[in-house]
């Protein structure tokens, strides 16, 4: 290992200062304490030792043994060369300490080092900066690596510059990471994206097909079914990754289409995650609701509202349901409960009572109150 | 509400659209791609448009949508990725109808924008 002056450093603020020690004896002189006392930020001021006797030989071991890659450059020598390396250093880049030493830090670089990066870098060494940046350096075998620099500017006691201090870190498994995520929410987006397209096939087939059996009506039904099913498993693609999902956003995605001016359905919901399974019954089911609405109740006049609020309800047997309150308001007056309500609700009460889920009803006579609970296994 | 034009490269999808609008009283023309679109928009005048945002092969309804503008020709943006629309959507503020809606929703927030225009 290259030999250093260097004894003492000194984080201050984010300028690393250096205090030379010739004699490689303790540096605890009253003036260089004051100031490592007055630094903010973390003290690297090696001491006597009572093991090596000397604190240039405790950096060295402490450069030696550290998971870091150090180097320093010598700016006053010809084109800024590494004059110290340390055994990470090594490790990380493949190269030995006679093949660094001598060299300028573009040594790492390559054909896929981001130019930008490198002309940060010039630029913090010009004007005596500390910089942090990723770039990516290549090894001595060709392997490329994402490089964590940071480099900053040391100084001597008198306040000139000494050198400029490297620390490399490989933090390619961050980038592989980053990498991987963005990838699986392109494909996540790509899957939604073809899923909304294949639903909205299906509901051309249903309706071309209806209409060519003079079944149009039908048709239309069996559509918006199909097409709430759609809506209420959208949000779950985002979310696939996470085994559950957000009732409050396929609650939502369900009931857009019946309040295009997204003023008459108030939604009132704490985030709550449930079993994508789920979905399918409470999304028919709110639809059967809002179509009942849009004939019959609040939707049906220009001014009625709709509140929603959603919400994880254990009973005292411990079991979990998810229970969704539906209110009605400034639709009709009701008087009483109508005489049939429609195979829609029969086919949503059908579905729940196979998870032990009810939907309840009451007809009040401001508007329709109803509760949708179904336990979450 | 006469003449509509529909730009949509899935067959199926258009021809829903195009029952729902003639359902609705309206004359339709059915386009898959822009340049058909735009031999269309040369020979009618069109009263509204529905465009499908992605037409395949990375192409988008952009160039009519700029089109239809100009010419002040109402239209909505029927898409299942919106995503993918927002840059555009800024730049134009089309209204949007999401995939997959009812075919007479589609019509329905049509006729309401060509109304809201008209009055």
């Amino acid at each position: 290992m290259a030999r250093l002056r260097v004894l003492n450093v000194v984080i201050r603020d984010t300028k690393i200062e250096v205090t030379e020690d010739m004699h490689g004896k303790s540096p605890a002189s009253p003036d260089s304490s004051d100031q490592a006392h007055r630094g903010t930020g973390a003290k690297f001021q090696a001491e006597e030792d009572s093991f090596s006797g000397s604190s240039g030989l405790l950096f060295e071991q402490a450069m030696a043994q550290t998971r870091m890659a150090v180097c320093l450059t010598d700016p006053h020598r010809e084109d800024n060369p590494i004059v110290f390396s340390n055994k990470a250093f090594e490790r990380l880049t493949g190269y030995r300490e006679d093949e660094i030493i001598g060299q300028n830090c573009r040594f790492l670089q390559g054909a896929k080092t981001d130019p930008a990066q490198v002309a940060k870098m010039r630029e913090a060494i010009r004007s005596e900066d500390v910089v942090i940046l990723e770039l990516l350096n290549y090894r001595k075998d060709g392997s490329t690596f994402w490089n964590a620099l940071h480099l900053g500017p040391i100084y001597d006691d008198a306040g000139e510059l000494l050198y400029f201090f490297g620390s490399q870190w490989d933090v390619s498994d961050i980038h592989l990471a980053r990498a991987e995520e963005r990838h699986a929410k392109a494909m996540a987006r790509e899957v939604s994206h073809r899923l909304k397209n294949v639903f909205s096939v299906i509901g051309g087939i249903v309706n071309i097909t209806g209409r060519a059996m003079n079944a149009h009506e039908v048709a239309g039904r069996i559509n918006d079914r199909v097409q709430a099913l759609g809506r209420a498993y959208e949000p779950t693609l985002d979310d696939a990754s996470l085994g559950t999902i957000e009732a409050g956003q396929a609650i939502r995605a369900v009931l857009a289409p019946y309040d295009p001016e997204n003023d008459r359905i108030r939604f009132n919901g704490q985030s709550v995650r449930t079993e994508p399974n789920a979905i399918s019954v409470v999304g028919l089911t709110l639809h059967e609701l809002a179509t009942n609405a849009s004939k019959y109740g609040a939707l049906s006049t220009p001014s009625g509202t709709i509140d929603i609020a959603w919400q994880h309800e254990t009973d005292r047997h411990g079991r979990q349901s998810l229970v969704i309150e539906w209110k009605e308001q400034g639709g009709p007056a009701i008087d009483g409960e109508p005489d049939q309500t429609g195979t829609g609700f029969d086919i949503a009460e059908t579905l729940l009572s196979y998870s032990n889920g009810a939907l309840e009803r009451h007809w009040e006579e401001d508007g329709l109150r109803a509760a949708i609970s179904l336990p979450i296994h | 509400m006469k003449n509509i034009l529909i730009l949509e490269d899935e067959p199926l999808i258009a021809m829903d659209l195009q029952h729902a609008f003639e359902d609705a009283g309206a004359q339709v023309q059915v386009a898959t791609n822009c340049d058909r679109a735009f031999e269309m928009l040369n020979s009618t005048t069109f009263d509204g448009a529905v465009l499908d945002v992605n037409l395949g092969k990375g192409h988008t309804c952009k160039p009519v949508a700029i089109e239809l503008r100009d010419r002040g020709i109402p239209f909505l943006l029927h898409t299942g990725d919106l995503d993918r629309v927002g840059e555009f959507l800024r730049e134009l503020e089309a209204p949007i109808v999401p995939k997959p809606s009812a075919s007479t929703l589609v019509v329905d927030r049509l006729c309401a924008i060509c109304e809201s225009r008209a009055a």
